[in-house]
């Protein structure tokens, strides 16, 4: 699943506001952005953010910015972890930082993941919820994909 | 009753399916457009026009249009006069998938079936005349039903905190003084203001009360589980503080059932001071209620806190009595040393429960197996948002078993903060964390 990324991995940048255009995982992402408890979400893997919402860091609210950088970082010390387990099972991951948490959800059997930054006191049930539709519609996407790439050949 | 049928606006005519009963999704973020959208899916799939539509929608469209919108968007497509009730809820399941963003809707137009609503306001305030005003309209509604049996959707006004001055929305108040203020005008508060708990459980005993022959649910309306704000629908309008029923008479048999996974511990305590309307708890085995809890279960003094409840207190529910019932809850606040029950408790000897995710999924396979119909045709379940909290997305193992059990035939789950259920043989049963099913359909198994 991973090789799928190939094509849009330096396709765009992340730090400087480049918006995604017509991407359908980016659409899926803005819906996530949109509820209030999710403060930034994308699609990564190790040393790379694959797929950002449409207004890329912009989109994100505006109270994660100051804490950014060191999430980032921490991520992708747990994307070592995902690398590492990914195929033998491991679903989703997460760790608390300060005030805030972040959701690893795996995607299936590979190393990138659905990631969201929430505040530590939200009500993560509800927002699990909606973390596991997202990532089931990145998948649906990313299978549909891979057909029409088999499908060319 | 069901009233006439004519298309409406041009682009959502649709054409009638084949299906008795039907449901829809929509998880447009425009409230308008979700309105219609939920309206058509539901209604495409029906052999013929709906004899009322439930409606189920997440807080979200209170701030993306408008629930007004949502209800107009509703009525852009649906039959004028089609009764319809619902309201806000943090999440919901159906034969789709499981959302705490979205609407959802049912519709029925069984051959078979009579249908009526009913409406009371000022539930906190007065929740017997809400029960008097709303049953008695389904009871002349189905003066003149010809059928046997009979069902009723007991859809309440659910919790709403207090905003406390200088301190907020808080469920854990340390301050001695601000948490005796609050226990003072506890009553007050629900008389002027209607903030505070839902009173559903008086609103359930009431309900028996004025139609014991009934089968019944219950379900609190809430918004995403912050308890602030929540919204019922009734026709045409968005409501507040209000007690919305939905009545079906019918041929169809109707079993319903509550099943919780709540285990007894070996911890018991007696409550030995409880305030004069039954709802707070102040001192548990002669001590002040929090402490003595929390010495109970080990917990360091100061454990719990707003931080800490999600993850402590409600995973150890307490098996109060009520009227000689077992009434299991959760305890959703804490002022200072009391402890608030989210409805009304007898004191004496109570014990400690807990529940895990495990005790849950098997809770919720044991209600399906014992229910009594063999050919469902559609099923109605409230739930508590709790569970949600518990077992995050996980809560999709409800919608696999109800899927299996209905034979994919349609349903909705909601969920809520305090829910019931009631039959004539087996009783009235109030609960937190609990699975309350509603099943109608053809064939007795037991």
């Amino acid at each position: 699943m991973g090789y799928i990324y190939k094509d849009v991995v330096d396709k765009y940048s992340i730090g400087d506001g480049t918006k995604m255009r017509d991407d359908p995982i980016a659409t899926v992402l803005d819906d996530l952005l949109k509820l209030d408890d999710i403060l930034a979400c994308m699609v990564a893997r190790q040393n790379m953010i694959s797929v950002m919402p449409t207004a890329g860091t912009d989109g994100f609210k505006t109270e994660i910015h100051e804490i950014w950088d060191i999430i980032h970082r921490a991520m992708d010390d747990v994307f070592n972890v995902i690398r590492e387990y990914s195929q033998t099972g491991l679903a989703e991951m997460e760790f608390r930082l300060q005030d805030y948490e972040v959701l690893f959800y795996v995607f299936h059997e590979t190393d990138n993941a659905l990631v969201s930054i929430i505040p530590a006191l939200s009500n993560k049930g509800l927002i699990e919820v909606e973390m596991e539709n997202a990532r089931r519609e990145i998948q649906n996407i990313l299978n549909e994909q891979e057909k029409e790439k088999l499908e060319i050949v | 009753m069901f009233v006439g049928w004519d298309i409406k606006l041009p682009g959502f005519e649709y054409k009638l399916g084949e299906k008795n009963v039907a449901i829809g999704l929509s998880r447009k973020w425009d409230a308008r457009e979700a309105g219609r959208e939920v309206a058509r899916l539901t209604l495409k799939e029906l052999s013929r026009p709906p004899k009322c539509f439930l409606l189920f929608a997440t807080i979200h469209y209170v701030d993306n249009g408008g629930l007004d919108e949502l209800l107009n968007g509703v009525w852009d497509v649906l039959p004028e006069g089609t009764p319809l009730i619902g309201g806000t809820v943090p999440g919901f399941i159906n034969n789709f998938g499981c959302f705490t963003r979205g609407a959802t809707a049912m519709a029925v137009s069984h051959s078979d079936v009579d249908v009526a609503v009913g409406c009371g306001h000022n539930t906190k305030r007065n929740p017997r005349k809400a029960v008097e005003k709303s049953t008695t309209m389904l009871r002349n509604e189905f003066a003149s039903s010809e059928y046997v049996n009979k069902f009723m959707l007991n859809f309440v006004s659910g919790p709403q905190l207090l905003s406390i001055p200088g301190i907020g929305y808080k469920k854990v108040i340390t301050s001695g003084i601000i948490s005796s203020v609050i226990r003072s005008v506890f009553n007050v508060s629900h008389l002027l203001f209607q903030k505070g708990i839902g009173r559903e459980d008086e609103i359930l005993e009431q309900a028996v009360k004025s139609l014991p022959d009934y089968h019944m649910i219950l379900g609190t309306s809430m918004d995403d589980y912050k308890g602030i704000r929540n919204f019922q629908f009734i026709n045409t309008e968005v409501v507040t503080n209000s007690l919305v029923n939905l009545g079906i008479s019918t041929d169809m048999m109707i079993d319903v059932k509550t099943t919780h996974g709540m285990k007894k511990t070996e911890l018991n305590f007696d409550i030995t001071k409880l305030s004069r309307n039954r709802h707070f708890i102040h001192s548990i085995n002669n001590k002040p209620a929090i402490k003595e809890l929390s010495r109970l279960l080990n917990w360091p003094e100061d454990f719990v806190s707003d931080k800490t409840l999600f993850n402590t207190i409600l995973y150890y529910p307490i098996s109060f009595h009520y009227n000689g019932r077992e009434v299991p809850v959760v305890m959703p606040a804490v002022f200072k040393d009391s402890i608030m029950a989210p409805c009304m408790i007898d004191d004496g000897e109570v014990s400690i429960l807990t529940v895990d995710g495990k005790s849950l999924i098997s809770s919720f396979k044991e209600c399906l197996q014992k229910l009594d119909i063999t050919h469902p045709e559609f099923g109605l379940f409230s739930t508590c948002v709790t569970i949600m909290q518990t077992l995050g997305y996980k809560i999709n193992v409800f919608r696999e078993e109800i899927i299996r059990y209905l034979g994919g035939k349609p349903f909705i789950m909601f969920f809520s903060a305090g829910e019931g259920s009631y039959s004539p043989k087996k009783n009235l049963t109030y609960a937190n964390m609990s699975f309350n099913s509603a099943i109608f359909g053809y064939g007795r198994g037991n």
